[in-house]
């Protein structure tokens, strides 16, 4: 596979930055599931992990989400930490600026955190708090970034929140800080989150061809990092398309060229090292690429051979909320696992596209419609494992379906050729549970005839 | 005795959620229902993904979907909607409507339109109510309750016009509070069954959210009281409510039909586990069942053998109140020293209770707890615990970190001999780390 510098894609993406193709559906009442805004670009922040996260609002919005992602920190826990104004009754009716303002203040005040972000809620936004006026103040008089985050839940879908997010930090932070002098110029990974550690395996990675990670957007990131992103040499979008505003925008402003790509899967992780030594335009480093991607593969076709027997025509419906189905098609593909059914639900055109191109023409697009579409899929197809988020999967165990979790509070890392490794190894484990067999017989008393049935 | 507050601006790391959350598992206890979230699509997606982690069972509930704009123009277009889909897909027995701070704060009356809506379509036989729940007061607990009030308000109306009530004197409703797991639930209903009365649960949690295998999807709840039961529970003789925070759906019944009723704040340890007994051996005139005298001495004898190990420790609980106030009494029980309660809110029952009480959040537990031994929280709780070295305990609601909390009986003496079990041997595995690690250090 040669590295191609795709510049035609088409976002069909809704967000400020990003050219609108199509209009962001409004979400259906009584049918609609999912995240609101707020949620989409609290999961874009709360990775960067030294800041502070003050939720603007009543109690509920930082009360009821606080804590529930898998983003892992391998230093400072500010971030894990939950912030509230907790607005009560004359705080709404009086108006929240005065506690907003002393929140900060206090928070800075105790905490010296390098930065707080502080994120507008419904009520918030609805009442209209001039959260950009108190964060400037305050920040001029402390003297660090207070950066405002304006997206209400209300404004639409969790994916805009995410780009909302990014428009945070181009307009805040990005450019508002400088690279101690001895850093070598390298490349700054967009839309990868650490959840359960998965970017400690893509770092690994890049630090054995030996190429630099300028900043972490956000997953396991310090503020100052993200400050400083604009001297990298390389963006990699990482199979989301939700931040490809931010790269798109980064290209324009400081010229540095981006790609998207994954980690998913052996191939599509060769591809996105491959692609960043290209870009960075360094011969030494994309002959050094090759030598590691050669051996990693080689080993990982060794190690997996066990689970590939197992795992060889296996069918798998896979639903993961849209971004990352390409991706972890990929992946399936490489083990032998077939994807009879995947949902585009919050898929743009051209990540339907992708998919596409990865499945065969007998696979089933599930739109829209949540569990009961799902497990319609499951059930037709025959498929014998559902990948999907946490909350299908008690779904998916009333059913007694074989499952595995593949979003944002799951616990297994899956990026990398290492990651490749534990995917198969999960389905392994997960297909072959002596629990399937244990709920599909009935107890001794069901299986003979009622005695009084004559 | 007091209760109070430390001074500081902002929430840091909140014990409080939001009150929706409580209407929405109020509803999970009740057959074939749907809470419908009136408000934008995140204050139905956090409470579905919170309760779902908690339970481990799917979740029943929808949204009206709001964005900006229909809050601005008409947020009653799409609640219209909802319900329309709602009802004609999955034709729902229960629905239940929770307004949010959104829709309170935009000033939206939906309750004419549900009112008129019912007139329109002429709902009859199912079971619509509302309730309007914001976030920027109470809690979990108080949005549990209110949303039974408001279901049981709406009993009441329907039948309403049927004329006089056929009391049924060996029949009781139970209406368990919010603090209580689905299996502290059935072990309430079997004490109470176990005198000879039928029990009605409203709501029942202990049949749709303990664990049931019941196959094929349905976007409703699954499991619950049925609709006919609750009906049928206007005619009982008596009502016993669980949790302070039940009193007022009790007093509903008894103003509107007259059922007297009987309030246990808690029902969790030895002396009000035998306050619950002592009650229904004389409203009954049945004698107290063996299993439970069996069970009382079991937990004095469990007590007996592990105060040694209780002798001299401190707890800090962060807590709804009234699991606090249960849990609190559990603690006096053992002899445990109190060193911080916190409650999410404040109530009547923590605001009378004899020891000092502070309304706050988990950053309050760790200030005002440093130096306990024990540490009893939600999950959230983990890192506060960790920082001041307490035992962490996991209780109350959401508890993500130990498999099979909801099923956890804290009711009873049962309940008191698991909990004291469980804290001890927190206790001792602590005291056991730690005296490895001084040896490895010296
Ligand atoms: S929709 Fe609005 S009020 Fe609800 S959780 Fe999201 S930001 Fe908060």
């Amino acid at each position: 596979m040669d590295p191609v510098r795709k510049e035609e894609f088409d976002s069909g993406a809704c967000g400020s930055l990003a050219p609108k193709t199509k209009a962001c559906p409004r979400p259906k009442p009584g049918e609609a599931a999912g995240g609101c805004s707020f949620d989409g670009a609290q999961i874009t922040l709360l990775p960067i992990m030294d800041a502070a996260h003050l939720v603007h609002g009543p109690i509920a919005c930082a009360g009821n989400s606080w804590e529930s992602r898998g983003a892992l920190s391998s230093g400072p826990s500010l971030s894990q930490y939950g912030f509230a104004t907790d607005l009560n009754d004359s705080d709404i009716i009086f108006g929240g600026e005065k506690k907003l303002k002393e929140s900060i203040d206090y928070i800075a005040g105790r905490f010296a955190p390098p930065a707080i972000f502080v994120y507008s809620t419904c009520v918030t936004a609805l009442i209209g708090e001039d959260m950009d006026a108190v964060c400037k103040e305050a920040a001029d008089r402390l003297g660090i970034p207070v950066v405002p985050v304006n997206s209400p839940g209300f404004v639409g879908s969790k994916n805009l929140g995410n780009r909302l997010a990014g428009d945070a930090l181009l307009q805040y932070v990005i450019g508002t800080g400088e690279p101690e002098p001895e850093m070598q110029p390298g490349v700054n990974l967009i839309g990868e989150y650490n959840i359960a550690g998965e970017m400690w395996d893509i770092e690994k990675l890049m630090n054995s061809a030996g190429i630099a990670v300028t900043s972490r957007i956000t997953g396991d990131a310090r503020y100052k990092e993200i400050a400083w992103a604009h001297r990298a040499r390389v963006n990699m979008v990482v199979c989301s398309r939700a931040l490809l505003g931010l790269a798109r925008e980064m290209e324009s402003r400081y010229g540095i060229p981006y790609f998207e790509g994954s980690f998913y899967g052996a191939k599509e992780t060769t591809y996105s090292l491959r692609q960043m030594a290209y870009l960075m335009n360094d011969r030494d480093m994309e002959r050094r690429v090759d030598r590691l991607t050669e051996r990693e593969e080689n080993r990982l076709a060794q190690d997996l051979r066990p689970y590939r027997k197992l795992l060889k025509g296996k069918k798998a419906v896979l639903y993961t909320g849209g971004v990352k189905s390409w991706s972890v098609i990929s992946a399936l593909k490489e083990l032998g696992v077939q994807v009879v059914g995947v949902g585009t639900n919050k898929s743009t055109e051209d990540d339907v596209r992708r998919i596409a191109d990865r499945v065969g023409d007998d696979t089933e697009y599930i739109p829209e419609g949540g569990a009961s579409r799902i497990l319609k899929t499951v059930k037709e197809r025959k498929a014998d494992i559902m990948i999907a988020g946490g909350r299908n999967m008690y779904v998916a165990m009333k059913e007694q379906i074989p499952f595995i979790d593949i979003n944002q509070e799951r616990h297994k890392a899956y990026a990398g050729y290492e990651g490749l490794l534990r995917l198969a190894k999960e389905l392994t484990y997960s297909l072959a549970n002596p629990v399937w067999k244990l709920a599909a017989s009935p107890a001794p008393w069901d299986r003979e005839a009622p005695p009084y049935d004559r | 005795m007091t209760v109070n507050r430390r001074k500081k601006p902002a929430a840091v790391n909140p014990v409080k959620i939001g009150q929706s959350l409580g209407a929405v598992l109020a509803l999970q206890g009740c057959y074939r229902a749907m809470p419908l979230i009136h408000g934008s699509q995140g204050c139905s997606a956090f409470p579905k993904a919170l309760l779902t982690r908690h339970f481990r069972e799917p979740i029943a509930v929808q949204t009206s979907a709001l964005q900006e704009m229909d809050v601005i123009f008409d947020a009653n277009r799409n609640l219209e909607e909802a319900l329309n889909i709602v009802l004609s897909k999955h034709r729902p027995d229960i629905i239940g409507i929770v307004g949010t701070e959104l829709t309170d704060v935009a000033g939206v009356d939906y309750q004419t339109m549900l009112k008129t809506y019912k007139r329109e379509r002429n709902m009859r036989g199912g079971l619509a109510f509302a309730v309007v729940l914001p976030d920027f007061r109470g809690s979990l607990e108080s949005g549990f309750s209110s949303a039974v009030e408001a279901m049981i308000d709406e009993l009441i109306q329907q039948v309403g016009h049927r004329g006089s009530r056929n009391v049924n004197t060996r029949q009781i409703t139970l209406l368990p509070g919010s603090f209580l797991t689905p299996a502290d639930v059935m072990e309430l209903k079997e004490m109470i069954s176990s005198f000879g009365f039928d029990v009605i649960s409203v709501p029942d949690i202990s049949t749709s959210l303990s664990g049931h295998l019941l196959t094929g999807f349905s976007p409703l709840t699954r499991g619950g009281v049925p609709l006919d039961s609750m009906l049928q529970s206007l005619q009982s003789g008596l009502t016993i409510a669980v949790g302070g925070s039940m009193e007022r759906p009790a007093r509903r019944l008894h103003n509107a039909l007259g059922t007297p009723y009987k309030v246990f704040s808690g029902a969790m340890g030895l002396k009000a586990t035998d306050e619950l007994l002592h009650f229904l051996h004389q409203i009954s005139g049945e004698p107290v069942p063996l299993r439970y005298c069996w069970q009382r001495e079991n937990l004095l004898d469990g007590m007996l053998d592990a105060h040694f190990q209780f002798a001299g420790i401190s707890a800090v609980a962060a807590l709804e109140p009234d699991h606090l106030y249960s849990v609190s009494g559990w603690l006096e029980e053992l002899g445990v020293e109190q060193k911080a309660l916190i409650a999410s809110y404040e109530t009547p029952l923590v605001a009378g209770m004899e020891r000092e009480v502070w309304i706050g959040d988990l950053d309050d537990a760790e200030v005002l707890g440093k130096g306990a031994d024990l540490w009893i929280s939600s999950s959230h709780g983990i890192a506060g615990a960790g920082r001041i070295e307490a035992a962490f305990m996991p209780a109350g609601f959401p508890v993500w970190s130990e498999l099979g909390a909801y099923m956890s009986v804290s009711v009873g003496y049962r309940g008191a001999m698991e909990w004291s079990n469980k804290a001890g041997n927190l206790l001792m595995r602590r005291e056991a780390e730690r005296r490895e690690s001084s040896v490895r250090h010296r």
